[in-house]
């Protein structure tokens, strides 16, 4: 069984799962390439 | 490549709607509309009237913040090509061959002035204290390599850099080059079979590149700003576990698995069905939870993380393919090699695309051109397989390069529904199970704060 259909691992999670976050929108890349970090760390 | 795939659910009375997400215990409530969701153990669970009572109080909220993504940002990034030529002809390029095989440089002073170009027009649009970013692609960029580099050491104070590369220039003096001035670095590499790699990736000469790619691999080893670019096609579809095994094992912090665009006919042969794609690449994010769990060190499918993150945090994600409009011509545009401007890299070898020229035209007049228009006027609303679609803010329907010359228009569906249907039903899948932070980057939300929160 892979972990996404073990059932005994959800029995702990709450019924109801709701969440969202936000910031200042940033979104600048496309799928040919990404900059994983804000600034890449030297 | 323009079937829209089978949605099972349905909407509520309240506005909700119902999606299967294929996890024993839960299901999912989506508010398309605001990108709103929630995961609900089957059944009515207790405080679910609580629940609705919240999200229909900020609903207003998420609306403003959704129409902001998607209609309120301008431009902040360049894919920036310094040359039409490459010395490989990958069968699904979407730059034509003969542009590849025999195009121009654009000359250093051609490239200086550009960059002052785009200075000038940044410095009129970005906040404060923010840097407008420079992604030199191709075709192969580094080609050019002396005329970009003249333009990293002028430009880097007051922009981010980043190369994307097939590697086979990336010598020891080149990559440290660009690791000592903080350059993103991209690769790109289909297999970790050479024979397998090569049927995609070769030289004019039919000759395989593999080699000068794992080279390339091993120098830019401890690199945080380095990943490769897998794209999936139908020859290495079941290479994409063993890929995820090579690149973890070569500690190569992020990849994209991508699938490939069938925008130009090369692509188009190129394709494969969404089953075909989505089974094996759902199997390599597995593997990657499990050398995660094993090791403790991530190979992070940035491609896939964006997807979460478009989930959890709407307003986050790096990536503009997989929301609606896409990211092309409002958040980054393409320069080509003789001025002209595109809506992004995918269009370039489209003339009709093409909205005016960085040399002759201001920017803010090609951003408003009918021919970027056609692009960032595309939206799922208006495209009736993904106007009732749950996920349609989480999926974007892209790519409207590929949706208009592989399915006859702006208002028909990219070549994957189905696979992007299957992306957001994993990632739900990982919520509900609490591990969605494994898949992700570290520090990936530094600098957000919650909106909303229930249960967890």
């Amino acid at each position: 069984m892979s972990k996404t259909e073990d059932v005994s691992k959800t029995k702990t999670r709450p019924a109801i799962i709701a969440s969202r976050k936000t910031c200042d929108a940033e979104g600048t890349g496309l799928s040919h390439f990404v900059l994983m970090d804000k600034q890449v760390k030297r | 490549m323009n079937v829209a795939a089978p949605l099972v659910g349905g909407r509520l009375p309240d506005g909700l709607e119902r999606f299967d997400i294929g996890h024993a215990d839960y299901t999912a409530l989506i508010d398309p509309d605001t990108a709103f969701w929630a995961l609900l153990r089957q059944g009515e669970p207790e405080g679910l009237d609580a629940l609705i009572r919240q999200w229909q109080d900020q609903r207003g909220d998420f609306a403003r913040e959704m129409e902001m993504l998607r209609f309120g940002l301008k431009p902040s990034a360049v894919y920036f090509n310094p040359t039409e030529r490459c010395n490989l002809d990958c069968s699904y390029c979407y730059i034509p061959r003969e542009m590849r095989r025999s195009g121009e440089h654009m000359s250093p002073e051609r490239l200086m002035e550009a960059m002052a170009r785009l200075e000038e027009y940044f410095a009129r649009t970005m906040p404060e204290g923010r840097k407008p970013q420079i992604i030199f692609h191709g075709a192969e960029p580094l080609l050019n390599r002396d005329a970009m580099f003249a333009a990293i050491d002028a430009y880097g104070d007051r922009f981010r850099f980043g190369v994307q590369t097939n590697a086979t220039l990336l010598d020891d003096k080149t990559a440290a080059f660009l690791m000592e001035r903080g350059c993103g670095i991209g690769l790109s590499l289909d297999a970790p079979e050479e024979a397998i790699a090569t049927r995609s990736r070769k030289r004019w000469t039919g000759e395989g590149v593999f080699a000068s790619t794992l080279a390339a691999i091993e120098r830019l080893k401890g690199y945080a700003g380095f990943n490769v670019i897998c794209t999936m096609n139908r020859e290495n579809l079941g290479q994409l576990v063993p890929m995820v095994e090579f690149l973890h094992e070569r500690e190569v912090p992020a990849c994209m698995l991508n699938v490939v665009r069938c925008t130009q006919p090369g692509g188009r042969s190129s394709w494969a069905e969404d089953e075909a794609v989505a089974k094996p690449y759902l199997a390599a994010l597995e593997r990657t939870h499990q050398l995660f769990r094993e090791t403790g060190r991530k190979l992070v499918v940035a491609n896939f993380a964006n997807i979460l993150i478009s989930i959890l945090a709407p307003t986050a994600r790096r990536l503009m393919c997989d929301i609606s409009p896409c990211g092309g011509g409002r958040s980054f545009f393409a320069l080509a090699p003789d001025g002209s401007l595109f809506p992004c890299s995918e269009f370039i070898g489209l003339p009709s695309f093409a909205g005016g020229n960085l040399f002759t035209d201001r920017i803010e007049d090609v951003l408003d051109s009918p021919a970027f228009k056609l692009v960032t006027g595309r939206k799922v609303e208006d495209i009736r397989a993904c106007s009732t679609c749950p996920v349609r803010h989480f999926c974007g329907s892209p790519c409207p390069a590929e949706a208009h010359e592989a399915n006859g228009g702006m208002d028909k569906i990219g070549a994957y529904c189905g696979f992007y249907l299957d992306q957001a039903r994993y990632a739900f899948r990982l919520i509900a199970d609490g591990i969605e932070g494994d898949y992700l980057w570290d520090g990936w939300d530094e600098g957000t704060e919650p909106a909303f929160s229930f249960g967890c």
